[in-house]
């Protein structure tokens, strides 16, 4: 365990967890709108899929990565425009949607993948480098943690502020709170619910894809099947732990994220514990944070049930 | 009802019908099937391979023959029964997928049923077995419920994460933990093969079927009694439907949740031993993976009934079993399958919504 203290193991474990933590908290702070919207989105896993998926196929037919995480963003816009049409325009339940959504992701995902592997060694391609801020990164212990990490890292963190701004200081915002506390007070003013729920919808997918997006173009130079291995259903548990707020949810996935850091961290050190079991503790830790919670979570009032006129 | 349908009157618009109508449900769920074959022909034609050889590859694999029939049937067997557990738990409207996971207890709890009595004959073996992986899954199935009604977890989300729990306890256990088949390497994540006398034995002279087939189909007949003819089905059903209702009438509707759960561990863990003793022989990981999440397809498709669940695993499972046909001659890749499930449960899904709705031209009221 000493070596657990060293501070290069120490710096390498908690840069780790930011480099992980960038795709759920894309995914959890876009989600956290979508659901403030009243929308409860169980898609997030599919869609963070398609979104690994296109960057994937995107990165290695044009060797663009930049052009590859615009398209993760489209994949994940698509995705949200089904989901928006199937939850707010056909008011089909939402769990059982979301649901629909995550198993059609996962077959699809994989055949075009075959499709696109067929006959031919995997492609590979180049992902991000790190981005070392000036000055910053020169800092003891915190530069080589905080400010040497992909660029899209700080942009993943950036967002909870400026979502928090969206959500509470703009009448955007208020808009999407009044969807997923009482939308008839929309409706009655002549807004449009439905509209609205679209636009929360697909700037909440939009993030997931691009939290997908980097998954691959962040971490690995190839795709494998069912790639994002439950981050999207982290995000949503992130939301419910960090009871709809977004500073909240940034500590829940700082957990998720530090958690999967150490389980990578053991598994090099093998420090003779099974690495399952590192593996395990996300899964774990959100079942015991959610029954900690017993409900008691300040969910929007209106979230997941459809608004009919 | 409001200004805004007062501007928007004129036009082709729908409402909501008062009744349903047999005609007009035939025609939503009709265009559902059309619309998926033909996304269906569209992904084919996207992997570059001529359509009709592909789709004449996949029937003819699936349905062409005797050898190709009894494989369709075993292949059928354990999304019968995923299916059956969707239905119990869908038609009391307990949207979870606990399925995946309780299909591995299932496995995972026969299999040390077996290590712990050791070397029997089969017909005392098979009680034993069955009724262990019973208990795996209702015990997985009571949890879910427990964390539901007790401390308010949204199921989805609970399942979700015990399905993670229970692949990492196999992985462990058959990857380096105690049940690791001796000599081979860890890599190979497989227990020891199973004794023969613990096998299901085979039917029709088939090397694929056996009689978790036929219990398949005892289980879909008791669920359909179970549906109903009893005081439970009833309350399952009435719980989909209105729970405040139901809690009214006396009914517990805490412990109703309980038995539903139980019974649908019970069915989706029958998948994992009939497939880990009538067709692996031994315990692996990647065997089992992915019959709780085809179950829920299968289910969706087949309208959550049971016999609608059993059509429906025969038409898939003969496609995935035709898949493998489909991949040789045809060069497309067997996840065809899955992706048109997928697209068959969001347009069913769509043409349930559109079937309580009419096309109506003209002024509102």
């Amino acid at each position: 365990m000493n070596q657990l203290l060293d501070s290069a193991i120490l710096i390498s474990i908690f840069a780790g967890m930011l480099r992980v933590m960038t795709p759920i908290l894309f995914a959890a702070i876009g989600e956290l709108i979508t659901q403030r919207a009243g929308i409860w989105n169980m898609g997030v896993e599919g869609t963070m899929l398609m979104g690994a998926f296109t960057a994937y196929f995107v990165a290695t037919s044009t060797g663009s990565i930049w052009l590859a995480t615009l398209a993760a963003i489209a994949a994940g816009g698509v995705m949200g425009l089904l989901i928006a049409l199937l939850t707010a325009s056909l008011k089909v339940d939402h769990f059982i949607s979301g649901l629909a959504i995550n198993l059609l992701i996962a077959g699809l995902t994989l055949y075009w993948f075959r499709i696109y592997i067929e006959g031919r060694p995997q492609p590979t391609f180049q992902g991000f480098t790190n981005l070392a801020l000036p000055w910053l990164s020169e800092l003891p212990l915190l530069g080589p943690i905080l400010f040497n990490q992909r660029f899209l890292t700080y942009l993943a963190l950036l967002s909870v502020p400026g979502v928090w701004f969206l959500l509470y200081r703009t009448r955007w915002g208020l808009e999407i709170r009044a969807l997923g506390e009482n939308p008839r007070v929309l409706d009655l003013r002549g807004h449009s619910v439905t509209a609205r729920q679209y636009g929360a919808i697909l700037f909440g997918s939009m993030m997931t894809g691009l939290g997908g997006g980097f998954l691959m173009l962040g971490f690995s130079d190839r795709f494998l099947a069912d790639i994002t291995a439950g981050r999207g259903w982290l995000a949503i548990v992130a939301i419910i732990a960090g009871r709809w707020r977004p500073y909240r949810t940034l500590g829940a996935v700082t957990v998720f994220a530090l958690l999967e850091s150490l389980a990578t961290h053991v598994q090099v050190l093998g420090l003779g514990v099974p690495h399952q079991l590192f593996l395990a503790l996300p899964y774990l830790v959100s079942l015991f944070i959610l029954m900690g919670l017993r409900g008691n979570t300040h969910q929007p009032a209106r979230l997941g049930l459809p608004y009919f006129r | 009802m409001s200004t805004t349908s007062l501007e928007r009157s004129r036009r082709l618009r729908f409402e909501r019908r008062l009744s349903s109508s047999i005609g007009w449900t035939l025609t939503t769920y009709g265009v559902a099937v059309a619309l998926s074959l033909l996304l269906t022909l569209g992904l084919i034609v996207m992997s570059g391979a001529d359509p009709i050889k592909a789709v004449s590859a996949l029937l003819k694999g699936g349905f062409g023959s005797v050898k190709a029939i009894t494989d369709t049937m075993a292949r059928a067997t354990p999304l019968i029964l995923t299916g059956l557990a969707t239905v119990v738990a869908y038609r009391a409207q307990i949207w979870n997928i606990g399925q995946e996971g309780q299909v591995y207890a299932g496995a995972m709890a026969a299999f040390g049923a077996m290590l712990w009595i050791g070397a029997a004959p089969f017909w005392v073996l098979l009680p034993v077995l069955v009724m262990a992986a019973i208990m795996g899954g209702m015990l997985l199935g009571a949890l879910t419920a427990v964390l539901k009604s007790r401390f308010s977890v949204n199921e989805i989300i609970a399942t979700v994460m015990m399905n993670y729990l229970v692949v990492l306890l196999l992985s462990w256990l058959i990857g380096g933990g105690p049940w690791t088949e001796v000599g081979a390497t860890v890599v190979y994540q497989q227990s020891a093969a199973f004794p023969e006398d613990s096998w299901l034995p085979y039917l029709l002279g088939s090397k694929k079927l056996h009689l978790g087939f036929v219990l398949a189909l005892m289980a879909a007949f008791a669920c359909h009694i179970l549906l109903k003819r009893t005081a439970l089905g009833y309350e399952i059903r009435a719980m989909g439907a209105n729970p405040v209702a139901l809690s009214y009438r006396g009914t517990n509707v805490k412990t109703t949740l309980l038995i539903v759960m139980m019974i649908s561990g019970a069915l989706a863990a029958m998948a994992g031993f009939s497939e880990a003793f009538g067709n692996t022989h031994r315990l692996r990981s990647d065997t089992l993976m992915g019959f709780g999440y085809t179950g829920i397809l299968i289910a969706m498709i087949g309208g959550l009934t049971p016999w609608g669940t059993v059509v429906a695993a025969l038409i898939f499972g003969g496609l995935e079993s035709g898949a493998l046909y489909m991949k040789l001659t045809a060069k497309v890749p067997g996840a065809l399958v899955p992706t048109m499930e997928g697209i068959l449960m969001l347009t069913f899904l769509c043409a349930g919504v559109l079937a309580r709705y009419r096309l109506v031209w003209g002024t509102s009221k």
